[in-house]
């Protein structure tokens, strides 16, 4: 079968991005921009070794990296492979010792890349795995809290090099501090945190996740074209991951969406209409991510497992902020690694958690 | 009564409209000034509805010259690309993802500078003196007077580039200069690569459009003319001078436009059948059903808005293999006359095919008449279950749709199509770009960033609504007749409560 990845070169780019798309949910913003400075980097600095989560050692020293803000904020305000270098060399300076390795935050949508830069830049590997294995609102519902490890010491860098350092209690304190950091240097910056051991990042780390984004964007390429054709290599993908399985739940057309900003979230809803208008229409709640889709009471798939939609025509996933009344889409479903379905994670990621009075159901048991 | 042309590649065809109906269609060969094309396809159809020049009251014209253009890399001009947006962005410069040949096609001078603002307002950075003089020294030295101007999050607040366009205009008073805010869509790069695409087009832009206009000139035609744009709409043909790369992709979605015109169907699948390719479009209330996938042009990722389309290997000239099990997408083009087997060449084509079923009498049917009855068979299931493999992906899932037939190549249907409710072959479908041209209306787009905690929700509308209202105006639509058909918010993640993309389109009558 397919060799396992060792590395990930510019022939790997276009694949892990688009296939972030798919993981982001309609979140984690458009990696199009990313995807070129990694690119640069990786020209200039040469391919960037990627660590199976099992070859970390124990000793080493890791720092997550991403960029923290508006998605819409970087279509205008251009990353840069010199800003994500010097937030590391920054963090370094701060904190007083060298990063032997980076990990993701999330492997949803332009956070799939900016690690992959930042370490090209720097000549050191990226651990193959992240904090999510998709992409979700807030810091503390990565794997990396959940399984105790602390945010801080952490360091945000903006576009002109002005720069921040955190120190907080908790990490729901931390991501309100970053996120006030972020809104006021521009919308958008860079961030070095939850700094961790070797052991920590095995212990708490979602394995394998970038070297599988490869290759499911790989698939959508190879196979681009109606949804209900991808069902089925998707599916044969998705059962032999951390993932498990993925169905094709509705196809139609997009007859509302409108969103509205609550806390700092964008938070609306999308109705999605049957093209043949056989059944009932199906209703998507977005609070950054799809979080929630339902046919009346019925509901067919919830957070923490993924709902991604897709351009019916191509299967090109849709990031939420790009769905639109009038577009063609199918919506699949895929259950979340299974470390989302364990009591610890379901406490801060169930739909509760985001003000949706359900249990958590395996989309599957549905 | 109005006159639709349609300048492409190989024909110009040209019609007249009364209201609804058409009194004269012409096809002419496209020639290489596009002048006396364009006079020989008007010379005809006036005769032909022996119409006077002043009963014209307007002249529409849809032309594929600035996509070809660009997507044959030849007629662009030497100029400037001129970023603003320092101190991000270091190492991405304008073009950095473009195409080599593309690149060199246009071997543009680039500048990156200090200034723009941020979503809040705030600046990113202030303009510096310094950087604009050396811009203007630069420029002065190689006589570069073609100039993209792209600041970080202009279609908000466009100062930079209004501020630096005037200085260079102050030192070099024949620039002819681009601002990407007029391009509207927040994403820097995708408006920038409009911009740039637009400006190397200028000086072949004013070539053309002084073709149109002397053509119509010499005809004695002393009406408005009028140029399509890529979504259906029109804009005066002084305003392409400005912005020809609002063309590109204007010949599917005229074809599409004149399709619903000929029929009055309102939803409908259309097929164009050329010579080399089908392109497969959807109508949806009368308008092309858009592509909700970014949009590249000659490799190029741009910010317009464009009609879905799926593009087919099989035109007239499709080769066809010794059994009849696979048709194009080789084709000989515009060498079929000379080529294809009726005509007396040595090339199976698909029009050979139909004419040995007995379907159609084109060239010389004894020429293929030893042909293999079975080849033939087999040649004419391929090149339907061709076309309706790609209609049932078009259509809107599980709906069964009527399939309107354009295009000369759509003889080769010669059996029904399985994937259409009903099969249209309207009268004059030859021409229905140049149709899908005169019927065409204007069009005007604003989007702006802004905060509902400054401004109420209706009064942003309302504000953005009269900037698309003014853009349309500009375009030539006649005010009383403009509404708006779409309006689109977009909430900013993770930002401040209230902080909202809105987007309006209008559209309206041309005011005549």
């Amino acid at each position: 079968m397919n060799d396992k990845l060792t590395y990930i070169d510019l022939e790997h780019l276009d694949d892990l991005a688009l296939g972030s798309v798919f993981l982001a949910t309609g979140g984690g913003g458009d990696p199009y921009v990313p995807k070129l400075i990694t690119a640069q980097a990786i020209k200039a600095y040469g391919p960037v070794a990627l660590l199976e989560p099992k070859e970390v050692q124990d000793e080493m020293f890791i720092v997550t990296v991403g960029s923290v803000g508006a998605p819409t904020v970087s279509l205008e305000l251009l990353p840069s492979v010199q800003e994500a270098a010097e937030t590391l060399d920054a963090y370094e300076k701060f904190i007083g010792r060298r990063i032997d390795a980076i990990a993701s935050f999330e492997i949803g949508g332009g956070n799939s890349v900016i690690p992959i830069c930042a370490a090209a830049a720097k000549g050191i590997p990226v651990v193959d795995g992240d904090g999510m294995g998709r992409a979700l609102p807030e810091a503390q519902m990565m794997s990396y809290p959940i399984g105790g490890v602390k945010p801080t010491p952490a360091l945000a860098y903006d576009y002109a090099g002005n720069r921040a350092t955190f120190e907080t209690d908790t990490t729901e304190t931390y991501e309100r501090h970053i996120r006030a950091f972020s809104m006021s240097a521009g919308g958008m910056v860079t961030a070095a945190e939850h700094p961790m051991t070797g052991r920590q990042v095995k212990d708490t780390i979602i394995p394998g996740t970038v070297s599988f984004s490869v290759k499911l964007g790989a698939l959508l390429r190879q196979k681009r074209g109606q949804a209900p054709s991808l069902e089925a290599p998707l599916q044969q993908l998705f059962k032999g991951s951390i993932y498990g399985e993925c169905r094709l739940i509705y196809s139609g057309k997009v007859i509302d969406k409108t969103t509205r900003i609550i806390g700092g979230y964008d938070i609306g809803e999308a109705t999605i209409e049957d093209f043949s208008a056989a059944q009932e229409n199906l209703l998507v709640n977005i609070k950054n991510e799809y979080l929630l889709a339902r046919q009346g009471d019925r509901v067919r798939a919830s957070v923490p497992d993924l709902i991604t939609i897709v351009d019916f025509e191509t299967g090109v996933p849709i990031n939420a902020e790009r769905l639109r009344y009038g577009q063609r889409v199918a919506v699949f479903a895929t259950g979340c690694p299974d470390f989302y379905r364990s009591q610890k994670a379901l406490k801060v990621v169930a739909p509760r958690c985001f003000g949706f009075d359900i249990d958590y159901v395996p989309f599957e048991e549905l | 009564m109005r006159i639709g042309i349609d300048v492409g590649g190989t024909h110009t065809d040209a019609v007249i409209l009364e209201g609804d109906k058409v009194i004269a269609a012409t096809k002419a060969l496209t020639t290489e000034n596009v002048v006396s094309g364009i006079s020989n396809a008007l010379d005809e159809i006036l005769s032909m509805g022996g119409v006077k020049e002043n009963q014209i009251e307007t002249v529409m014209i849809g032309t594929t010259q600035f996509t070809n253009a660009v997507i044959e890399r030849r007629s662009l001009a030497r100029m400037a690309a001129v970023r603003i947006g320092l101190p991000s962005g270091k190492g991405m410069p304008p073009m950095v993802d473009w195409p080599g040949d593309m690149k060199s096609a246009i071997n543009a001078q680039v500048h990156m500078m200090h200034g723009g603002y941020l979503y809040d307002g705030h600046r990113l950075a202030d303009l510096r003196d310094g950087e604009i003089a050396a811009l203007i020294r630069e420029l002065k030295k190689e006589d570069i007077k073609n100039i993209s101007i792209a600041s970080a999050f202009s279609p908000m607040n466009a100062e930079p580039e209004i501020k630096v366009a005037q200085a260079i205009r102050d030192a070099i008073p024949q620039a002819q200069i681009t601002l990407s805010h007029e391009f509207g869509r927040l994403g820097l790069m995708e408006r920038e690569n409009a911009s740039i695409l637009n400006t190397a087009l200028l000086p072949f832009a004013a070539k053309v459009v002084d073709a149109f206009q002397s053509a119509l000139k010499k005809r004695g035609l002393k009406c408005p003319a009028y140029i399509s744009q890529n979504d259906g709409t029109l804009m005066s043909s002084d305003f392409v001078r400005k912005f020809p790369a609002l063309t590109f992709s204007s010949g599917p979605t005229n074809s599409l436009r004149g399709a619903f015109k000929l029929t009055g169907l309102e939803d409908a699948i259309v097929v164009d059948i050329g010579g080399t390719t089908s392109d497969i479009g959807v109508l949806q209330g009368g308008f092309p059903r858009e592509s909700n996938v970014i949009i590249d042009i000659g490799g190029i990722r741009t910010n317009f808005r464009m009609p879905d389309i799926m593009a087919i290997g099989l035109g007239g000239g499709s080769l066809v293999s010794e059994n009849g099990h696979k048709v194009g997408p080789q084709s000989v083009g515009h060498n079929l006359v000379k080529e294809g087997m009726v005509f007396g060449g040595h090339i199976l084509t698909a029009t050979d095919i139909i004419v040995a079923s007995g379907d159609k009498k084109i060239g010389d049917p004894n020429k293929v008449k030893a042909l293999d009855q079975r080849l033939v068979k087999d040649a004419k299931k391929t090149m339907h279950s061709l076309l309706d493999r790609t209609i049932e992906m078009m259509k809107p899932g599980g709906k069964s749709l009527p399939v309107i037939l354009v295009g000369g190549g759509s003889v080769l249907v010669t059996d029904g199509l399985k994937a259409a409710s009903k099969l249209y072959r309207p009268e004059n479908a030859g021409v229905a770009n140049a149709i899908g041209a005169a019927i065409a209306q204007v069009g005007g787009e604003a989007e702006r960033m802004l905060s509902y905690r400054n401004i109420s929700r209706e009064d942003a509308i309302a504000q953005v609504t009269r900037a698309a209202r003014e853009k349309a105006v500009a375009a030539g639509a006649d005010a009383s007749t403009i509404r708006a058909i779409d309006v689109e918010e977009t909430a900013i993640p993770y930002m401040d409560e209230g902080a909202t993309r809105l987007r309006v389109k209008v559209i309206g009558e041309l005011a005549l």
